[in-house]
C-alpha cells in the first residue's frame, strides 16, 4: 500500500475523521487514515464514549441507593468495586475502536498508525507514534488532505497535571475513588465527573468563574441544574476564579478569588475542566500558508477548504462548538462537497448540545435571551416534567422543556431541555427545525402516551397557550 | 346593541374606499385589531382593522362597492355568548389572503390545475420537467403546456374529458375553501402524486402570509424541498424587480391613452402642489463611504443580527441622529407657523408597480440600527407584494423622507418634498470615484446626496450644516450604533 496515490488522505480517525474517510469510500474515493493514537480519537478512547460508561454505572448506584427509599426494595449493604467500574468504561472503548478498524477494513480504507505531518499540498509525512512500531511507510502522498486533527484538554496558566491533579483524560484511568476532589470549571466535562464521583460518595466541590453553572448555556437551564446539584449534595461555587494550587500533604489546597475575597477549598483530587483548544500546531500547516485563527482554529471556507487549495480541515480544530455530532457531520459535509454531490455551506445553528450528568441538559437553537438580542421577536412555552405522567411515575419529574419561537410563524428558534434522558428528547427537536417545523407540527403530532416526549408536545403548545396538563 | 363601522380615513387625503373584499363575515366574532376588510384608497390597498371586540352583524357593502369617509359599512352586535375562544382569534388573516379582488385571475387558474394535471401524460410531464433544469422554469413551462386545456376540463380526474359539462361534484368543492383553523397550516389541495409542490411547514406559512405562489419558488432543499430561505430570497428578487420596473418607463402603447390610476392621481396632485408651493431649494455633498462599506461588512461577519443591516437602514439611522442637531429640519408649515415635530418619522419612497409608497419607520430617534432594519425590512417586504396589507399607521405621520435610487445607479438626483414636511433626502449610488486625500489622487467610494428643502422653513446654511452632520455620522460609522 505504500507509495500509492491516494484521493483522500485524513489525519485525525476521531469523530470526525473516521467517519468522513468512509463517507469518502462509499463515494468511490481511495482513503487513507493517519492516526498517532487509537482508532477512534478522542471521543471513543478519551471522551464521550467513556465517560457514558461511568456515568451509567454512577446511575446504577443512585438507583441502588434509592432502592430502599423509593421502591421498598431491600439491598443491603452496597459496596463498590471502583477500579471494576473504570475497568468496564475501558472495555467500552475498546470494544468501540475495534469496531472503527472493523469499519475502515470493510471500506478498504488504509489506517497508517503513525504520526503525520502535512509536508506538502499533497503529502504527509509519517514518523513513528508513541507506543507503535515505525510505520510502514515514511510518506504517503494525497490529491486531497482532510485535516481532522481535534481538541486538546486546556490548562490555565501554572497548572501542571499529575500527582492528583488531573484532566478528563487521567481521570478516566484513574482507579482510585477520591474521598474528596475539588472541579474546576462548571462547563459539560466538570459537570459529568462531577455528577459521576458524588454518586459514589465522593465530597466534590464545583469552581466556576461565570455567575452560572454551562456559561452561555440558557439561564434557567443552568439555575435548575445548580439546584439539583446542591441537592445532591455537591458543594457549587459560582463566580469563584482559579488563583493557585499547592499541596497540603496528602491533599490539594485550590486558591480562589471571588467578589467576597480569597477562598481555598482542599481536596484529595483536583480535576482540570477549563475546556479544549484545536490541536493546530506541529501539523507542518503554517508552512503551507494555511490560515490559523485567534485561538488556534484553522481557517476554512464554506467547503472546509483552508488558505491551502488541496488542504481541508473539519471538526473541533476549525470552530466551537467542539462536539463529536458536529465534527462527523462536518466530515461527511467536506467529503460530500469535495466529490461535488452538496452544496458548499453547513449550518451550525442545528447542532445540538448535550450534557449527560443527572438530571440532562441538551439545546439547539438560540436561547430565549440571544433571541431577543437579536432582535427575533419570540414567545416561549415551557413545559415541566411534573406535568408528565411518565416522568412522574417513574421518579423523574424533575426538569422542563422550554420552547422558543418566533412571534410570527411559531418558527423554532430554539429549544432547551433539562431532565431525564433530554439528551434523547433533543433529536425530535433538532429533526424538526430541519424540516422547518412549526409549533404547529409539534403540537398535531400525537406523542404516545405516556413517555417523556409528551413534554416536548406539551412545550410547544405551551408557546401558543395551549398546552393541556399544566 | 348595535354599533357602526364607518368607511375610515386611511389616509390624510382620502376621501373615498373601496371595500376589495370581506375579511370577516355576518356571525363571526372580532376582536380588536383583527382585520376586517381589504380597502382601496386612492394611496394603497389597506387592512381595515376592528377597534372594538363583538360579533359582526351586517354589511351594508358588497365588495367592490365604494363609500365616502364617514358612511356606515358595516355593523356589529356586543360579545354575546363568545365562551368558545378555541380557535384563537385570527391575526394572520389579512396577510393569508390575498392581497388582490376576487375576480383575479389566479384563484380560478389555480384550483383548476390539479385536475388538468392529471390528464397531461405523466412520463411526458415528468420529462418535461427533467429537461429544463431549473425548477421555477420548469414549472413556467408546465403551467403554459395546461393553460390550453383548462377551458375543457371541468370535470374530477376520473371523468372523461367529453362528460366535462355535467355539472359534477367537482365545482362545489371549489366554491367555498374549508375555513380552517389560522395556526395550522394544511398543505394545499391534494395533488396528483408526482407532481406535489415538497415545502417545509414555516415555508408554506410565510408564503401565504405573503401570498407567494409556491409553484413560482424554486427550492434549495433536498429534493427540491422549498425552504423558508427560499421564500425569502424570491420575496427579494421580486423586491428588485420592482425597483428595476421602476427605471423602466411604464410600458404602454405608444400614441394610446391611459385613465390616471388612483395612485398616479394622488402622486400628481400632491407633487403638483409641492412644486407650486413650496420654495425648493438643493444643497449637495459627497460623502466618503469607505468606512461605511466596511463597517457594513464587519456588521455581516459577526452574524450578530437576524436581518442584514442595509445602507438604507444606515442612512435612515444617521438622518435620525442628524435631525435630531437640526430639528428645523424635521418640522411643517402650518398655518403660517412652523410646527417642529417632537419625533422623527422617517418615511421611506419605496417603488411599487407604477407608483411609490411611503412606508414609515416611527419614532427613528429611539431606535436602533438593527431595530431600524428590522422595522424597514418589515415595511419593504409588504410594499413588495403591491402593498397590500399595510396598516394607517404604517403608511402616515413621516416627519422627513428619504428618497434612495442607490440600487439603480444614479449619479446623483434631487426629490420633490413631500407636503407638508419640510425636507426629502435623495440618497445616490455609492461609486468608485477620484478622491483626494492628504493631498494624494485616490479611488474611493463616495456617494451623492442631496436634500431638497422648503425656504419658508429652511435657510441654506441650516441644510448645509445638516448635511456636514449626516455626512460626519456615515464617515465615522461606529456612531450608528449608538
Amino acid at each position: 500500500m505504500a507509495n500509492s496515490r491516494y484521493d483522500l488522505a485524513v489525519i485525525g480517525s476521531g469523530p470526525g475523521g473516521y467517519v468522513a474517510a468512509i463517507r469518502a469510500s462509499q463515494l468511490k474515493m481511495k482513503v487513507a487514515v493517519v492516526e498517532r493514537d487509537r482508532p477512534g480519537g478522542v471521543c471513543l478512547n478519551w471522551g464521550c464514549i467513556p465517560s457514558k460508561a461511568l456515568l451509567n454505572s454512577a446511575e446504577a448506584m443512585e438507583t441502588i441507593r434509592s432502592a430502599a427509599k423509593e421502591h421498598g426494595i431491600e439491598t443491603g449493604e452496597v459496596r463498590v468495586d471502583f477500579p471494576r467500574v473504570i475497568q468496564r468504561s475501558r472495555d467500552a472503548a475498546d470494544k468501540l475502536q475495534r469496531g472503527v478498524r472493523y469499519l475502515f477494513k470493510k471500506n478498504k480504507i488504509d489506517l497508517y498508525e503513525a504520526s503525520g505531518t502535512v509536508a506538502g499540498p499533497n503529502t504527509i509525512a509519517l514518523e513513528q507514534a508513541e507506543g507503535k512500531p515505525a510505520p510502514s511507510a515514511s510518506q504517503i502522498e494525497a490529491e486531497r488532505i482532510l485535516v481532522a486533527s481535534g481538541s486538546g484538554e486546556r490548562l490555565l496558566p501554572g497548572m501542571k497535571i499529575g500527582d492528583g491533579v488531573m484532566t478528563s483524560r487521567e481521570a478516566l484511568v484513574h482507579d482510585r475513588l477520591p474521598e474528596s476532589i475539588a472541579i474546576i470549571g462548571a462547563g459539560a466535562i466538570g459537570l459529568e465527573f462531577g455528577y459521576f464521583y458524588q454518586a459514589f460518595g465522593t465530597k466534590v466541590t464545583i469552581i466556576e468563574l461565570e455567575k452560572q453553572m454551562l456559561p452561555g448555556f440558557d439561564a434557567e437551564v443552568a439555575e435548575e441544574l445548580r439546584r439539583q446539584f446542591v441537592k445532591r449534595g455537591v458543594k457549587v461555587m459560582l463566580g469563584h476564579g482559579y488563583k493557585t494550587m499547592a499541596r497540603n500533604g496528602d491533599r490539594w489546597s485550590v486558591a480562589l478569588d471571588s467578589a467576597d475575597g480569597e477562598k481555598t477549598v482542599e481536596a484529595e483530587n483536583v480535576l482540570v475542566a477549563v475546556g479544549r483548544g484545536p490541536l493546530s500546531k506541529n501539523l507542518g500547516l503554517e508552512g503551507l500558508g494555511v490560515e490559523i485563527e485567534r485561538g488556534g482554529f484553522i481557517k476554512v471556507d464554506d467547503s472546509f477548504r483552508t488558505a491551502c487549495d488541496s488542504v481541508y480541515a473539519i471538526g473541533d480544530v476549525i470552530r466551537p462548538p467542539l462536539l463529536a455530532h458536529k465534527a462527523s457531520a462536518e466530515g461527511v459535509a467536506a467529503v460530500e462537497i469535495m466529490a461535488g454531490v452538496r452544496e458548499p455551506g453547513f449550518d451550525l445553528a442545528s447542532i445540538a448540545g448535550c450534557i449527560y450528568c443527572e438530571p440532562e441538559v441538551a439545546c439547539v437553537g438560540l436561547t430565549e435571551a440571544e433571541a431577543r438580542s437579536r432582535g427575533i421577536e419570540v414567545k416561549v412555552g415551557k413545559f415541566p416534567f411534573r406535568g408528565n405522567g411518565k416522568a412522574v411515575a417513574i421518579n423523574e419529574a424533575e426538569g422542563f422543556v422550554k420552547f422558543v419561537v418566533s412571534e410570527k410563524y411559531g418558527e423554532v428558534v430554539g429549544c432547551q431541555i433539562i431532565g431525564h434522558h433530554a439528551t434523547d428528547l433533543i433529536s425530535e427537536v433538532v429533526l424538526g427545525r430541519t424540516l422547518e417545523a412549526t409549533t404547529a407540527e409539534f403540537g398535531r403530532s400525537v406523542h404516545p402516551h405516556p413517555t417523556m416526549s409528551e413534554a416536548i408536545m406539551e412545550a410547544a403548545l405551551a408557546a401558543e397557550g395551549e398546552a393541556i396538563h399544566i | 346593541m348595535s354599533n357602526e363601522i364607518t368607511m375610515p380615513k386611511l389616509s390624510d387625503t382620502m376621501e373615498e374606499g373601496k371595500i376589495l373584499r370581506w375579511l370577516k363575515h355576518p356571525g363571526d366574532e372580532i376582536h380588536h385589531g383583527d382585520a376586517i376588510a381589504e380597502v382601496e384608497t386612492d394611496k394603497a390597498d389597506m387592512v381595515l382593522e376592528a377597534f372594538d371586540d363583538g360579533v359582526l352583524d351586517e354589511l351594508r357593502l358588497k365588495e367592490g362597492e365604494s363609500a365616502p369617509v364617514g358612511a356606515v359599512i358595516a355593523t356589529m352586535r356586543a360579545p354575546g355568548e363568545a365562551a368558545e375562544k378555541r380557535v384563537k382569534p385570527a391575526a394572520q388573516a389579512p396577510a393569508a389572503a390575498p392581497a388582490k379582488p376576487p375576480e383575479a385571475p389566479s384563484a380560478p387558474a389555480k384550483a383548476a390545475r390539479p385536475r388538468v394535471v392529471e390528464k397531461a401524460p405523466a412520463p411526458a410531464a415528468k420529462a418535461a420537467r427533467e429537461a429544463e433544469k431549473p425548477p421555477a422554469e420548469a414549472t413556467k413551462a408546465a403551467k403554459i403546456e395546461r393553460k390550453p386545456e383548462e377551458a375543457e376540463a371541468e370535470g374530477p380526474p376520473a371523468f372523461h374529458p367529453a362528460m366535462g359539462l355535467h355539472p359534477s361534484a367537482a365545482p362545489t368543492a371549489l366554491a367555498a375553501p374549508p375555513r380552517r383553523p389560522l395556526k395550522i397550516v394544511e398543505a394545499p389541495e391534494v395533488e396528483p402524486e408526482g407532481h406535489k409542490l415538497r415545502a417545509s411547514p414555516l415555508a408554506r406559512r410565510a408564503a401565504e402570509e405573503a401570498g407567494v405562489p409556491l409553484e413560482h419558488v424554486r427550492g434549495t432543499g433536498p429534493d427540491g424541498r422549498i425552504t423558508k430561505r427560499d421564500i425569502d430570497n424570491y420575496l427579494r428578487e421580486q423586491q428588485m424587480f420592482k425597483f428595476r420596473r421602476l427605471v423602466h418607463p411604464h410600458e404602454g402603447e405608444p400614441g394610446s391613452r391611459e385613465e390616471l390610476s388612483k395612485m398616479r392621481k394622488t402622486i400628481a396632485q400632491r407633487m403638483a402642489l409641492s412644486k407650486r408651493e413650496i420654495p425648493h431649494f438643493y444643497v449637495t455633498v459627497e460623502v466618503d463611504m469607505d468606512e461605511a462599506v466596511r463597517f457594513k461588512k464587519s456588521l455581516e461577519a459577526t452574524e450578530l443580527f437576524e436581518e442584514d443591516i442595509t445602507y438604507n437602514d444606515m442612512i435612515v439611522k444617521a438622518t435620525a441622529l442628524a435631525l435630531g442637531r437640526f430639528p428645523r429640519m424635521n418640522a411643517s408649515f402650518e398655518n403660517d407657523g412652523i410646527v417642529i415635530h417632537p419625533h422623527v418619522n422617517v418615511g421611506v419612497a419605496v417603488a411599487i408597480e407604477d407608483g411609490l409608497l411611503l412606508p414609515v419607520i416611527r419614532e427613528c430617534e429611539r431606535l436602533t440600527l438593527p431595530e431600524i432594519a428590522a422595522v424597514s425590512h418589515r415595511l419593504v417586504s409588504k410594499a413588495g407584494h403591491g402593498g397590500g396589507g399595510f396598516t394607517t399607521d404604517e403608511l402616515s405621520g413621516a416627519t422627513f423622507t428619504i428618497s434612495n435610487m442607490g440600487m439603480v445607479g444614479v449619479e446623483h438626483f434631487a426629490a420633490v418634498i413631500v407636503p407638508p414636511q419640510a425636507a426629502i433626502l435623495a440618497v445616490s449610488s455609492i461609486k468608485e470615484r477620484p478622491v483626494v486625500r492628504n493631498g494624494q489622487l485616490a479611488v474611493g467610494k463616495t456617494m451623492m446626496t442631496t436634500v431638497s428643502c422648503d425656504h419658508r422653513i429652511i435657510d441654506g446654511i441650516v441644510a448645509g450644516r445638516f448635511l456636514q452632520e449626516l455626512k460626519r455620522f456615515l464617515e465615522n460609522p461606529a456612531s450608528l450604533l449608538v
